[in-house]
């Protein structure tokens, strides 16, 4: 009996690692994404009345905006997820190897007088900053907004190539 | 039956894992509005269905991406979302409509007339 305990203890351990990987591996991943939405006055949430949950307050919210930076040798590309936007409300700016992306979702007004039986999506200011993994030309850089996903092509700067001399063999 | 059969089976009854889209739903005297945030969704890839009372949103990420680049950070998501809601009798599916724009579904489900609030005018006589 007591081996099984001792297997059992051994495998409990394995779980155990695991699980504390995975939330790391999650956490690490997912912290930056997180971000806050704050309203404004030309962009009000609705009031705490008008929506079906106690704990509703018409306060910044947090939300999740995943983003992805990819690379190859000449590129990097930045892709972030902010759907509900309209492209003229970004604001992009790349300095000291940080990209960073802001903006205000807005809430439309005209969505009707009704009740929110359910109000889980943000809106509002928000800004993210994502670092870049090398050197980049901005001025070179292009921006595209489609199906909700903001896509920054940014072209890698070339380290000027050092002035060697070449000897050619007699 | 072999796992793939399996596998199979639960991939043509859309059981496999995916992602829980954040809505808003608004109900009014004319109806529901429901709003999903779906980034990344092609417009041919997302199926909005209602069977008997429940009402399905599916959508599939596409992430076009130039070939042979590499992912040096990456917030990793499943490629697809999936929601399902119970709607009341009184609204009547057939009649909705959706709208898909900038990865933002907008739903509205109208109620069926009997289900409306009436306004009486009152003559005077």
């Amino acid at each position: 009996m007591n081996m099984k305990l001792d297997d059992l203890r051994q495998g409990l351990a394995g779980v155990w690692d695991s699980v504390t990987e995975g939330w790391h591996r999650l956490r690490a991943s997912a912290a930056d994404a997180l971000t806050a939405f704050r309203p404004s006055e030309r962009n009000p949430l609705p009031q705490a009345g008008e929506v079906d949950d106690a704990d509703y307050l018409p306060a910044a919210r947090w939300a999740m905006l995943a983003g992805n930076v990819f690379e190859d040798e000449r590129d990097i590309v930045v892709r972030l997820e902010i759907p509900g936007m309209e492209k003229e409300d970004f604001r992009i700016e790349v300095e000291d190897g940080l990209l960073t992306v802001s903006g205000e979702k807005r809430f439309e007004r005209e969505r009707g007088e009704g009740r929110y039986r359910v109000f889980e999506c943000a809106y509002g200011a928000f800004h993210r900053s994502v670092p870049l993994p090398a050197s980049v030309d901005a001025a070179r850089g292009r921006a595209r907004y489609r199906n909700g996903i903001l896509r920054i092509d940014l072209p890698k700067r070339i380290p000027s190539r050092p002035k060697g001399t070449s000897i050619r063999i007699g | 039956m072999t796992s793939n059969d399996i596998a199979k089976q639960e991939s043509a009854r859309g059981e496999t894992a995916a992602m829980l889209p954040p809505v808003d739903v608004v109900e009014d005297d004319s109806g529901i509005t429901l709003y999903a945030d779906l980034p990344g969704v092609p417009k041919d890839k997302l199926n909005v269905r209602v069977e008997a009372d429940a009402l399905t949103i599916e959508a599939e990420v596409s992430l076009p991406l130039a070939q042979g680049m590499e992912a040096s950070y990456a917030e990793v998501q499943l490629p697809r979302y999936r929601r399902t809601f119970t709607l009341g009798q009184e609204l009547d599916s057939d009649k909705a409509v959706a709208e898909f724009r900038n990865g933002v579904l907008r739903l509205h489900i109208p109620k069926a007339a009997h289900a409306r609030p009436r306004r009486i005018e009152v003559q005077v006589g």
